[in-house]
């Protein structure tokens, strides 16, 4: 029972994210069904969960109390109309995607990879899931941080404000609440609120449910946007194999509770929609890439310096003629900014910048390449870096290139110069920040790894069409 | 909009795809994949070649066998244990603090160049030393420190201490430092450090499992916690040494791997992350037995039983029986973060307050009458029963009512 009432009431909110992505994002039929499938179902886990928690705030603000009917009701009849408004829509054609999926548009050795890769992401993921049933909220900040607020706000039906130690030792009364972080935005907390009030109890097991929705989804997303990206499908299916198979964020699926992932997954998403929308805008893909922007700011507290650092990567894109330029001007203002405010001290969300350059190399070296959080990601991105370099800021590459280096800066700038460093000392932040970027960067090394390829191909095909010349010559 | 897609997937200033990086042949065909697997294995065998050139001390096959010592075989010295299910348990250390566990072994010093403690749960800060003796200078005691890590002994290398000579008369263990819980040793070996032995050792690190514990959302180690080769840096030396065998070879014999050098470089690359993927997955497969074990089949009550606050999850059950049913002011008082926050999180929705980063009290003052205290082993709050008197480490003092008692854990509410 408590299996079917999580599937159904997270099945409205996938629905409704869906329908309206199909609705406001219409899709060229033109362009291949499988990747417009997936990415549409893939993103729309992600617009129908953070749609659920704006509901759940304006529920909350008009002091109706949360419940199945009042928050699911109205979901349920979005959800229905923006689905027979989306009935026609190109983005969901879905003849065919059952035999994409089993792989019965590949060839032998093909179809035979591609189902071996769905069978092992499904065995990981029925183990990501017996995780999630089985085992109470472990992390710690998921108990003295996240899961606090949701346990509150499912035991009240609202949302009771957290606020800070003094505000909360001069309260009058018990209606305020106090946590390790009572700063922290209230998306993912709602989520947890939503499990929980489908199981109509507090059972922080199944609450965690969102966490293993939005591994699945994330991979459907990366796999849409590389075969859209024009990909082969396979070639796209072992991208999105990269994506789900780094250690660390399996990690944050198996012991849910903390944002990380969320945060991962939407700023991943709003990445490529930004990039869609500065090259259509289109108002549907406009409003979809500002939708997932706002959900970054709303997810975690740096969600907004994220979204800062797609600025050049958009304006890239936008003025083709200048966009680099303008690009560089704006990485090289930011770096005095930085610095300008590194001299100051001031403090941006409890970071203290100071100009004290002390980056600790050895914990990063172990972080990223000595211990088991990314596999070999990291050398695989510098090994593209060099073979690639040539083409990293060709038109294709150049806003990935602006995007992971906009979010290399920023990392750098807070490992190197701010009291964060000691968090990449005791390894306790050092990989849960980059997991915000690393997808991104899986994506970064796929398209410059595809057009370097491409250009030894050409020069071979060049250097042989030369000789069979000479020779006929 | 679909135009603009469209171009983006080739872009003007970029060739067009050439046949070859699309359809069918975007795989290598299995006979080129056969050849750049063959590529991979015998660059990692030259790597871990120069890994064993550089790292085994004597013979790559020494004469003799490893010699170990098992605890039956071990005499505490100083110190107070006993031995259980094959282990040493050493429950106290001796007035002066210090634990020596001793034995007779007879070794070649030369034959052994290595010697490894199996020793466990070694309390933080402690002083831990090798000690012994040998035949050339009966009467002199030699030393060498042992590290440790998260409370286990590593092996020393002890071949080039000038004092490793002769035949090693007698060997100990000695630890400066009082016990918060038993040490317990498993026994000694003495190794050749043989290329084999080392490559064993290896393949156990990086085997060795990881469980969950309260790091592993920051990180993981994969494999033991202390790596001498971490098994990704060998993966990543060899896929380079690889590749650029495939790119030299290429260049001199085009055709060698049946496969373009961009496709045998990412088949390198992809064959890596697999071969760390699956570690990485049998380990998981290995936690959720591990997990089942402790949870699967279990209400939530009693997976919270299962847990390592279990006994402060079980009293607050209590006190949630005696709390009113709207929620009230709560105080956490407790020495340690972990179980303030736990404390916190079973007593919602309640308003609770902790202190999530430090055990000082300087909340105390903010008490109201009315406010309730739930105090977890926090042994500098006393209570005067008979006047019904908080008193704080400041020496403040306040009229409390005591509602529940249980082991390390009491419930005030503040009058």
């Amino acid at each position: 029972m408590d299996a079917i009432a999580l599937l159904v009431g997270f099945a409205v909110v996938w629905v409704l994210g869906v329908a309206l992505l199909a609705v406001i994002a219409p899709i060229d039929a033109t362009l291949r069904a499988p990747g417009h499938v997936a990415w549409t179902v893939g993103c729309g886990w992600f617009v129908g969960a953070f749609v659920l928690t704006l509901w759940m705030r304006v529920l909350a603000q008009i002091h109706v109390p949360f419940g199945i009917a009042s928050i699911g009701l109205p979901l349920v009849v979005a959800g229905g109309l923006l689905a027979w408004r989306a009935r026609t829509s190109k983005a969901l054609q879905w003849d065919g995607a059952f035999a994409s999926l089993m792989g019965r548009n590949l060839a032998g050795t093909q179809r035979a990879i591609w189902l071996l890769i769905l069978g092992w992401l499904a065995v990981r993921f029925a183990l990501l899931a017996a995780e999630i049933v089985w085992r109470p909220l472990f992390p710690w900040d998921a108990w003295t941080q996240w899961g606090t607020k949701a346990r509150v706000w499912f035991e009240l039906r609202t949302m009771a404000p957290f606020v800070t130690t003094a505000e909360w030792l001069s309260a009058t009364s018990p209606n305020v609440y106090f946590d390790a972080a009572p700063q922290y935005p209230a998306t993912v907390p709602l989520l947890q609120v939503w499990s929980a009030i489908l199981l109509g109890r507090w059972e922080d097991t199944l609450i965690n449910l969102p966490w293993w929705l939005t591994g699945v989804a994330f991979g459907l997303a990366v796999y849409g946007y590389l075969v859209r990206e024009g990909f082969e499908p396979l070639i796209a299916l072992i991208g999105a194999w990269l994506v789900l198979s780094l250690p660390i964020l399996e990690v944050h699926i198996a012991l849910a509770g903390y944002a990380d992932l969320a945060m991962s997954a939407y700023f991943t998403i709003a990445a490529l929609w930004s990039l869609q929308a500065a090259r259509t805008r289109q108002w549907g893909d406009v409003a979809t890439a500002l939708l997932f922007l706002v959900a970054c700011v709303l997810i975690k507290n740096p969600g907004i310096i994220w979204v800062a650092t797609l600025i050049p990567s958009v304006v890239i894109v936008m003025l083709p003629r200048y966009g680099i330029r303008i690009a560089a001007a704006l990485f090289i203002a930011a770096t005095l900014a930085l610095l300008v405010l590194a001299r100051t001290e001031p403090i941006i969300f409890l970071y203290h910048l100071h100009l004290d350059f002390d980056m600790p190399w050895r914990s990063l070296f172990n972080a990223y390449f000595a211990f088991g959080n990314w596999n070999v990601l990291w050398y695989g991105v510098l090994a593209v870096g060099v073979v690639a370099r040539r083409h990293l800021l060709s038109t294709e590459v150049a806003p990935y290139t602006a995007i992971v280096g906009a979010g290399v800066m920023f990392l750098f700038f807070g490992f190197a110069f701010t009291t964060a460093r000691v968090w990449v000392e005791d390894q306790s932040t050092v990989n849960r920040a980059t997991l915000h970027l690393a997808p991104l960067f899986i994506v970064w090394m796929l398209v410059s790894f595809r057009a370097w390829s491409r250009h030894v191909a050409l020069r071979r095909a060049i250097t042989t069409g030369g000789r069979a010349a000479t020779d006929n010559a | 909009m679909s135009d603009r897609l469209v171009v983006s997937t080739a872009q003007p200033d970029q060739p067009a795809a050439p046949p070859g990086t699309t359809g069918p042949h975007c795989l290598p065909s299995s006979r080129a994949l056969a050849r750049i697997a063959l590529a991979m294995s015998l660059a990692l065998l030259a790597l871990l070649a120069v890994y064993l050139a550089i790292s085994v001390p004597n013979g790559w096959l020494p004469a003799v066998a490893p010699k170990a010592f098992a605890a039956n075989g071990l005499a505490l010295a100083r110190g107070t244990g006993q031995l259980v299910d094959e282990e040493l348990r050493v429950t106290a250390a001796d007035s002066t603090g210090v634990t020596l566990i001793s034995l007779a072994p007879d070794l070649r010093a030369s034959d052994y160049p290595t010697i490894a403690w199996i020793a466990a749960d070694i309390p933080d800060g402690a002083m831990v030393r090798l000690l012994w003796r040998n035949d050339n200078a009966p009467e002199k005691v030699n030393a060498i420190d042992v590290p440790v890590e998260s409370g286990r002994t590593f092996p020393v290398i002890v071949a080039n201490n000038p004092a490793w000579i002769g035949r090693v008369t007698g060997l100990a263990l000695a630890i400066q430092g009082q016990l918060l819980q038993p040490i317990r040793i498993r026994g000694v070996i003495a190794k050749p450090m043989g290329a084999l032995e080392i490559l064993g050792d290896r393949v156990g690190e990086w085997f060795a499992f990881e469980g969950w514990v309260g790091t592993s959302i920051n990180t993981i180690t994969g494999g033991a916690d202390f790596q001498d080769l971490p098994l990704p840096v060998l993966i990543a030396l060899t896929v380079a040494l690889a590749g650029t065998a495939v790119v030299l070879i290429e260049r001199r014999r085009p055709g060698t791997f049946g496969a373009s050098t961009p496709m045998a470089l990412a088949t390198l690359f992809l064959l890596a992350w697999l071969i760390l993927d699956t570690r990485w997955a049998a380990n998981l497969a290995r936690q959720e037995w591990y997990t089942a074990q402790k949870y699967a089949g279990k209400s939530i009550r009693d997976k919270h039983l299962a847990n390592d606050d279990a006994q402060l999850f079980a009293f607050i059950e209590r006190a949630l029986q005696i709390l009113p049913s709207q929620p009230v002011r709560i105080f956490i008082a407790g020495d340690a973060d972990y179980f303030r926050g736990r404390a916190a999180y079973h007593l919602y929705p309640h308003s609770v307050f902790f202190d999530p980063r430090s055990n000082e009290l300087q909340w105390a003052s903010k008490l109201r009458s009315g406010d309730w205290l739930l105090i977890y082993h926090q042994p500098e709050i006393q209570y005067d029963l008979s006047r019904q008197i908080l008193r704080w480490p400041s020496g403040q003092t306040t009229s409390a009512e005591l509602k529940l008692i249980g082991p390390d854990t009491v419930l005030f509410r503040m009058r």
